[in-house]
């Protein structure tokens, strides 16, 4: 695996699109944790009934959650970055050319995987220096409690460049799967929060709680894990709100993930390329 | 000894079928030509035994080896399209094709020099023109110095010198007891560099052996052989008189230059010459010529096809 992911970082390492989106993405996960440090700090503490949702959520032991929710926001950018180096193979031929040249249909898909890992690896990493900054700038002392967030960001990001791979693999076109990728996000967001309200509806209705079936759905499963930390106003909404049930949507994230890897890998492995 | 096995592969597409029921063994030290109109199934035929098609029905082995990626390391292919990465410069192209090849960079120097490329090296491939896209492809298919090369249109957007070049070097390539097979639409070019040849169309393999079998085979009678004759006089019209009434020519045609026609290749240049020497003609102009790829190929292409 060692000498195909050195192979794989040649073809990385010299896409202009891999630095431009590197950059963007470090910069991104300050600036976006940034902006939600600031703003909190800065106008809600300021507004009158602000002390409700007031409690500084980069503080410790908020700080793992809070990053590790606000930088989900742009953890397309590295699914996107894997989506475009895949779909690039296939304009350019060169997933058969590595073949041609002696790879195994098995190495190529499983360095793409181990690419994704690597990249939600990396990601992760951005968020715990990230949380450790605001939590330590926030004058909190350092604590590991809801380090655990850290573990659903990866399998969020993971998860995410799962989903990049297998689109990559149904599609092949690089236009078309990002729109795709866009796409199928959007929509599945769309009916994630319809599924929610019907849950609330059936709630209030007949007492059922089947809790947020949105979160049941592929994306929605590994998103569902990482909410905003709890805070009055979330507490408060509390009864009306269906449950979350971790464990359902915790395993069903998982099931996802082996899902699109399989998925992926049985059609790369035998169909024709 | 055999290098590559063929064993009654098929392809289907749906309801077409890309080759039906192909077999045939490619010996060693061969220059093995594939030859077919475009669309025969050619590119399928070497894409299955690459692994990048999967055959319907079928098997193939390399050097009595099933296909494996280790088999593939040491063949040097260029399939259908020079596949590179658009972004990269030729050099680092050929630094990943040599790493998955599992082969040093000490060759890469080399083989850019053998296609004349190695003052290109470090410009992005997609600044490069067809021909040198071709060139850098097959510069990639030489790393690691392979025993067996599989070139699909290996003249493919080369100017008349390139093309020149790319034969010469398969020549050199053969004479140094390397194997190439090599696909192509392109009749002279078979002709010219191959020693074997199999004649796929649609599909089904039409002919296949040595190139001297198949011109010699009209697939009834062995040695059936003719010769196409062309002869020229001051008087065509006396000559086309005299010609026309032996019993053993056929096809004869009259046009500014003279006139030609096929004999029996039992028959002579000398016997012709003789007889119109005695009938009071002088020939200004005696040209044997040996029956061409092509006029074989279209015989069997355009005979007993599309049933």
């Amino acid at each position: 695996m060692k000498e195909l992911l050195a192979i794989e970082w040649l073809k990385v390492k010299k896409y202009t699109a891999f630095k431009v989106l590197a950059i963007c993405f470090i910069i991104g996960v300050i600036a976006t944790n940034y902006i939600v440090y600031s703003f909190n700090k800065n106008v809600v503490s300021n507004v009158p009934a602000g002390g409700l949702i007031s409690f500084s959520p980069y503080s410790f032991d908020s700080t793992w959650q809070t990053t590790s929710y606000v930088t989900g926001f742009i953890l397309l950018l590295p699914s996107l970055l894997l989506l475009m180096l895949f779909t690039n193979e296939y304009s350019y031929k060169t997933h058969r050319q590595n073949i041609i040249d002696g790879w195994s249909r098995q190495q190529f898909i499983d360095v793409k995987f181990m690419m994704g890992f690597i990249f939600a690896l990396i990601a992760t990493v951005m968020v715990a220096l990230t949380a450790l900054l605001f939590g330590l700038g926030s004058g909190t002392s350092f604590s590991i409690k809801g380090i655990e967030y850290l573990g659903y960001f990866f399998m969020k990001a993971f998860s995410y460049n799962l989903i990049a791979i297998l689109i990559s693999v149904l599609i092949k076109r690089t236009g078309f799967a990002t729109g795709v990728f866009f796409i199928y996000l959007g929509a599945e967001n769309i009916i994630s929060q319809m599924l929610d309200v019907l849950s609330m509806k059936i709630k209030s209705e007949s007492g059922t709680d089947i809790g947020s079936i949105g979160d049941y759905l592929p994306m929605n499963a590994a998103d569902g894990l990482l909410g905003f930390p709890n805070n009055s106003l979330k507490t408060m909404s509390k009864s009306i709100m269906p449950t979350d049930y971790t464990w359902i949507v915790f395993a069903l994230a998982i099931a996802y993930m082996f899902l699109f890897y399989f998925w992926a890998k049985r059609k790369f492995v035998q169909s024709d390329l | 000894m055999t290098v590559l096995q063929i064993d009654h592969l098929s392809k289907n597409y749906g309801a077409i079928k890309a080759l039906n029921n192909v077999s045939f063994a490619v010996p060693k030290g061969t220059v093995f030509g594939i030859l077919g109109p475009n669309g025969s199934g050619k590119t399928t035929l070497l894409g299955i035994v690459m692994d990048i098609l999967k055959a319907t029905e079928g098997t193939f082995s390399w050097d009595g080896q099933t296909a494996s990626n280790e088999v593939r390391k040491k063949i040097g292919t260029l399939l259908e399209t020079p596949n590179f990465y658009h972004y990269m410069s030729a050099e680092d192209n050929l630094k990943i094709a040599a790493s998955i090849k599992g082969r040093g960079m000490e060759d890469i120097d080399h083989v850019l020099r053998l296609v004349n490329l190695d003052q290109r090296k470090n410009s992005k491939f997609s600044t490069f023109s067809l021909g040198m896209k071709q060139r850098l492809a097959i510069a990639s298919t030489l790393l690691g110095d392979p025993d067996v090369l599989v070139f699909d249109e290996p003249t493919n957007g080369l100017d008349p010198a390139g093309i020149a070049e790319i034969r010469e070097l398969i020549k050199e390539l053969n004479k140094k007891g390397k194997t190439i097979i090599m696909a192509s639409h392109i009749l002279d070019e078979v002709e010219k560099v191959c020693t074997h040849v199999a004649i796929i169309q649609k599909g089904v393999l039409k002919t296949v052996g040595s190139v001297k079998e198949v011109m010699n085979t009209d697939g009834t009678s062995v040695n059936a052989g003719t010769t196409l004759i062309e002869i020229a006089a001051n008087d065509n019209e006396a000559l086309q008189n005299l010609i026309g009434s032996l019993h053993y020519i056929s096809d004869l045609t009259m046009d500014e230059n003279g006139l030609s026609f096929t004999c029996p290749d039992t028959i002579q240049s000398t016997d012709i010459n003789q007889y119109c020497f005695e009938k009071g003609i002088v020939l200004s102009r005696l040209n044997v010529k040996r029956k061409s790829l092509e006029t074989r190929f279209l015989e069997i292409t355009g005979t007993k096809s599309e049933k």
